[in-house]
Order: structure tokens, then C-alpha cells, then sequence
């Protein structure tokens, strides 16, 4: 879900992130299954009705467009196929996967969402749709239209969730006076508050885009390329669940983040690019906690920011050595 | 006149800057600016080395060398002016470094000071080759030097196996190129040493 400024995460129940990246899981016999499609490519259609300033062949356009930047990814491996126009609508659970325009003029907050049909054994998605709120202006302009939201950058962003991506945490907001948040700057393509009207940034996937898809979908290099960090976050002795732990690699300047996911602190992040990284722990505290987690889950947010005191060397392949992050309290 | 000489010592190589920048994020503007979520700078520490150079004079002034020099510098990132307003803190790894050379090395026997102590330049070249932490990811480089010293002769003789032997000081002048570095620029530092050698 891309949110104008706060808004619950669409997870479908399922947000229960088994690693970093938040990959969306679910939860049978105790152990999380991760959420993928298995069969590729991944077939689409797009609902034959446009919306105000966006024609049905315009959308089905700037659908494909996103599509095709996650199928870019050269260490992935994930395909699309668009099928056909179709007067089904998001969100039926009618075996097709649908994208398009519903006007929903009370989630006034929300630009878009992803929803999933899955089979809870094996946990393969078996049907996505992603409904876009045509209740809020939206443009398919090339430079972006600056009293319109981008559709294209809205839709890489569902498309992450279509994947079975969830939320990043990379990004940085502040407070409005009407209670929601404003994002400042972001990281990821993937961070749940979307840029203001006109700005396109997100049709571009970000390194950690890239990182958390072929982490999902790794083609035969990204495991041999990139390393993985691996360590805890701990406060007092113990461990702190739903901190977001940023890897800074200064030679390229690429951000790839991971969560503690356990009462342990541990996290780990892959698709680090190989060499020393710059880590900093941050509390959840720029976008609502659910757009990460589940309810369930014990967030603490009550810690300062702080960099880890030794500089992460990422392998080319496999995992760096275990290291843990001492905060202290707010 | 063609001698064979090796020569061990240590010394200290210089630290340097291997630069930095802002960590930045995407702003939140249709124009593509930066938000600087935090500042990082980036050097190399001084650190002591050990070498080991093997030298074969083919005259009286000219000296072709070469060897290996091995040390444990420090990556040290200064990280301040967080967004969020994190403490500035200087995270550090340590690397293992290993400079393999060749030098022309040419005797000033026009500035020699009495009978034993005479000054000398060289300059040359070689590979650097830099192992990160945990010796997983290697660096790959070159290193490029000029500079000069004295040797002190305390034995020299025309003939027998050992024929000559003594101390010997250098400074260099170096610039390194690749390796391990955050900006693509080179980077000079100084490196000073003292060696006993032994002349055959």
C-alpha cells in the first residue's frame, strides 16, 4: 500500500516478516513460509477503465512500465506477461490477477493497495491484485505532473508488493499538524509514505529494491556477488525487536536495510555489495509501526540512533562475521 | 661490479585521506536533490610496516630493488551531522596491506659525507594488493613513489661472502591508486623507514 501519509500496511493479515526486507509470510505450525509466486511469468491484466486524466490504455501503459523495471533487475529472475484488458474488478478472488483504477473517496489517504490470494501450504501466491485510488488525481506525464500523484512510481511500489515485498524502512518524515506524516527523503521505493505530487523518483528501484526482490528471487550470481550481515541489536543485555538496521556502503553510496525480527534482536541483510559498510541502528519511528509489522509484534521504538562502532565487510558471497549493535535508551 | 643485496626494516607508512561524503537519500522534490541522512569521512591511519627488499647493483650508482611491504593500517570513517541527530561516532576496520615494488634506486656519490654515509633517490613503483577484515574481499591497486635516504656503511670489504653491510634510511613520497578508496582520486601519503642490509 503507497499512503498519501499514514496508512495500514496491506499484508492481508500476513505481514509477518520472516527476515530483512520484510518479505511478507505466513505462519503454519509455527514456521513462516515466505510468500512468492512459483510459476512465472507472472500473468496480468489491467481493468478496462481509466481514471480522470489517465485513459485505460494510458494506465495499462504505465502498469507495464513498472512491471518491466522489476523484471530488469539483472540479479532476479521474475517475468510478467500482460494478458489483456478486463472488466474484473481488484480484490474478487476470481484466479486472475487485476490492476486497476477503484474509487474509493474514503481512504483518503491512500493511493493504492495490494491484496493476495495464497495458498497457505506452500505459500505460493496464486493471485495479486492491486487496486489504485481514483479518487486522488493521478498522471502518466514523462516529467510528472505537479497537481498529480505518478501513477508509474505508485505502481513499482504495489508491483514490490505484488512480488511479496513488504514496507522498507528507509526514509525519513516528518510530523503534519493533521496528525499523519510528511516524508523528507527516502531510500527505497519500497518506504510506505509516498513523495508529494509531480516528483517521479520511485519509477527507479533503489539498491535496496533491488537487494530485497533478488533476495525473494535470486538469479545464479546474486548469492555469489553480494554478502550478508548478520548480527543483533541488543539494549541492557537483551535483545530489541523492530529496530531497522541500515548497511551504508560509502564507495557506491547504496542503503540496503534489514529489521531485527525477534526478541533476540538478530537480523540479517543480503545483497550487500562486497566490502565495508557504515551500519546504523534506528528506531521504527518514521511511519506507523503496523506498515512493518503485525500488531503482534513488539516494536521498540524507545532507543537512540546509533552507528555501530566498527565498519561491516560484506563478503562476495555468503556471510560477513556476526556482530551486535549496543543501543541505549531514548 | 654487480652485487647482490637484501635488506630488512620497518617503519611507519603514513595515513591519508580515502575520502567521503554524505550519505544521502532522495528528497522529497520533483528536481533530483539530496537529503543528507548522515556525513562520512573516511582515512587510512598511520600504522608501523615491516619490508623485506632484495637489490642488485649493476654499477657504482645505479641499483635496481625490489620487495615487499607489509602492514595493518586502520579504515577510520568519522560519521557525523546524522539527520536524527546520532552521536558522531568514528567506526574502524582494520586492513591488511601489502605493497610489492620495484624501485631504481641511484647513489649521489657527489654529496657523500665522509667515507661511509652516502645519500641516494629513487623512485619507482608497484602493486597494492589490501585485504579487508576477515580477509574475505581483496583490494587491488598500484603505488607509485619518489624519494631518497642515506646508507651508513659499518662493513665493507672487497671480497669473502658477506662484503658489506649497514643502515639504511629512506623517505618516500607515495601515491596510491585503486585499492581500497571511497572517491576515485589519488591518494599520496608518506612513508619513512630504516633497514639493516647486507651486501654479498
Amino acid at each position: 500500500m503507497k499512503a498519501i501519509a499514514l496508512a495500514a500496511v496491506v499484508a492481508v493479515a500476513l505481514a509477518q516478516p520472516a527476515q530483512a526486507y520484510l518479505h511478507f509470510t505466513t505462519t503454519r505450525g509455527g514456521e513462516s513460509i515466505v510468500l512468492k509466486w512459483q510459476r512465472t511469468p507472472v500473468r496480468w491484466f489491467a481493468r478496462e477503465r481509466g481514471a480522470p486524466g489517465v485513459s485505460a490504455s494510458e494506465f495499462q501503459a504505465a502498469l507495464a512500465r513498472a512491471f518491466a523495471t522489476w523484471e530488469a533487475v539483472p540479479t532476479a529472475s521474475i517475468a510478467f506477461q500482460f494478458v489483456g484488458f478486463t472488466g474484473a474488478e481488484p480484490f474478487d478472488d476470481d484466479g486472475i490477477s487485476v490492476v486497476g483504477f477503484q474509487n474509493q473517496p474514503g481512504m483518503d489517504r491512500v493511493l493504492g493497495a495490494t491484496g493476495f490470494l495464497i495458498d497457505t501450504v506452500t505459500g505460493e501466491i496464486v493471485e495479486a491484485d492491486i487496486f489504485f485510488n481514483s479518487a486522488l488525481p493521478w498522471s502518466t506525464a514523462p516529467a510528472g505532473d505537479p497537481a498529480a500523484f505518478d501513477l508509474e512510481s505508485v505502481a513499482v511500489h504495489e508491483v514490490g508488493h505484488l512480488l511479496g515485498l513488504g514496507h522498507s524502512a528507509l526514509g525519513e518524515t516528518e510530523a503534519r499538524a493533521d496528525g499523519g506524516r510528511r516524508v523528507l527523503a527516502s531510500g527505497s521505493v519500497m518506504f510506505p509514505i509516498a513523495f508529494g505530487r509531480g516528483v517521479t523518483h520511485d519509477r527507479e528501484l533503489q539498491p535496496d529494491d533491488v537487494a530485497g526482490v533478488s533476495d525473494l528471487y535470486p538469479d545464479g550470481n546474486f548469492r555469489r556477488q553480494t554478502g550478508v550481515a548478520r548480527g543483533r541489536v541488543r539494549r541492557a543485555g537483551t535483545g530489541v525487536e523492530g529496530a531497522h538496521v541500515v548497511a551504508f556502503h560509502p564507495e557506491t553510496g547504496r542503503f540496503v536495510a534489514g529489521f531485527t525480527l525477534n526478541r533476540e534482536g538478530e537480523f540479517h541483510i543480503a545483497g550487500l555489495a562486497p566490502g565495508p559498510h557504515i551500519i546504523r541502528v534506528e528506531p521504527l519511528d518514521d511511519a506507523d509501526t503496523e506498515s512493518f509489522f503485525s500488531r503482534r509484534t513488539p516494536v521498540d521504538i524507545s532507543f537512540q540512533v546509533t552507528f555501530h562502532n566498527r565498519l561491516f565487510v560484506a563478503p562476495a558471497g555468503g556471510d560477513g562475521d556476526s556482530f551486535t549493535v549496543t543501543v541505549t535508551p531514548k | 661490479m654487480r652485487r647482490l643485496e637484501v635488506d630488512v626494516g620497518g617503519g611507519l607508512t603514513g595515513g591519508g585521506g580515502l575520502g567521503g561524503g554524505d550519505a544521502n537519500l532522495r528528497a522529497n522534490a520533483q528536481a533530483r536533490e539530496a537529503f543528507r541522512l548522515f556525513a562520512a569521512d573516511s582515512e587510512f591511519a598511520r600504522a608501523p610496516a615491516v619490508h623485506a627488499r632484495a637489490a642488485f647493483a649493476f654499477t657504482r650508482r645505479f641499483t635496481v630493488e625490489g620487495g615487499v611491504t607489509w602492514s595493518r593500517p586502520e579504515i577510520r570513517t568519522s560519521i557525523t551531522a546524522d539527520a536524527e541527530g546520532a552521536a558522531p561516532v568514528t567506526s574502524v576496520e582494520r586492513v591488511d596491506q601489502y605493497v610489492f615494488d620495484a624501485s631504481v634506486v641511484m647513489m649521489l656519490d657527489a654529496f657523500r659525507l665522509g667515507t661511509r654515509l652516502v645519500p641516494f633517490v629513487a623512485g619507482g613503483g608497484g602493486y597494492l594488493r589490501q585485504l579487508h577484515e576477515g580477509q574475505t574481499v581483496i583490494e587491488h591497486g598500484q603505488v607509485y613513489h619518489a624519494g631518497g635516504g642515506v646508507k651508513y656503511w659499518l662493513l665493507a670489504r672487497p671480497g669473502g661472502f658477506l662484503r658489506s653491510a649497514g643502515l639504511r634510511g629512506d623517505v618516500r613520497a607515495q601515491v596510491a591508486r585503486g585499492g581500497i578508496t571511497f572517491e576515485d582520486r589519488p591518494r599520496p601519503h608518506v612513508a619513512i623507514s630504516g633497514s639493516l642490509f647486507f651486501g654479498f
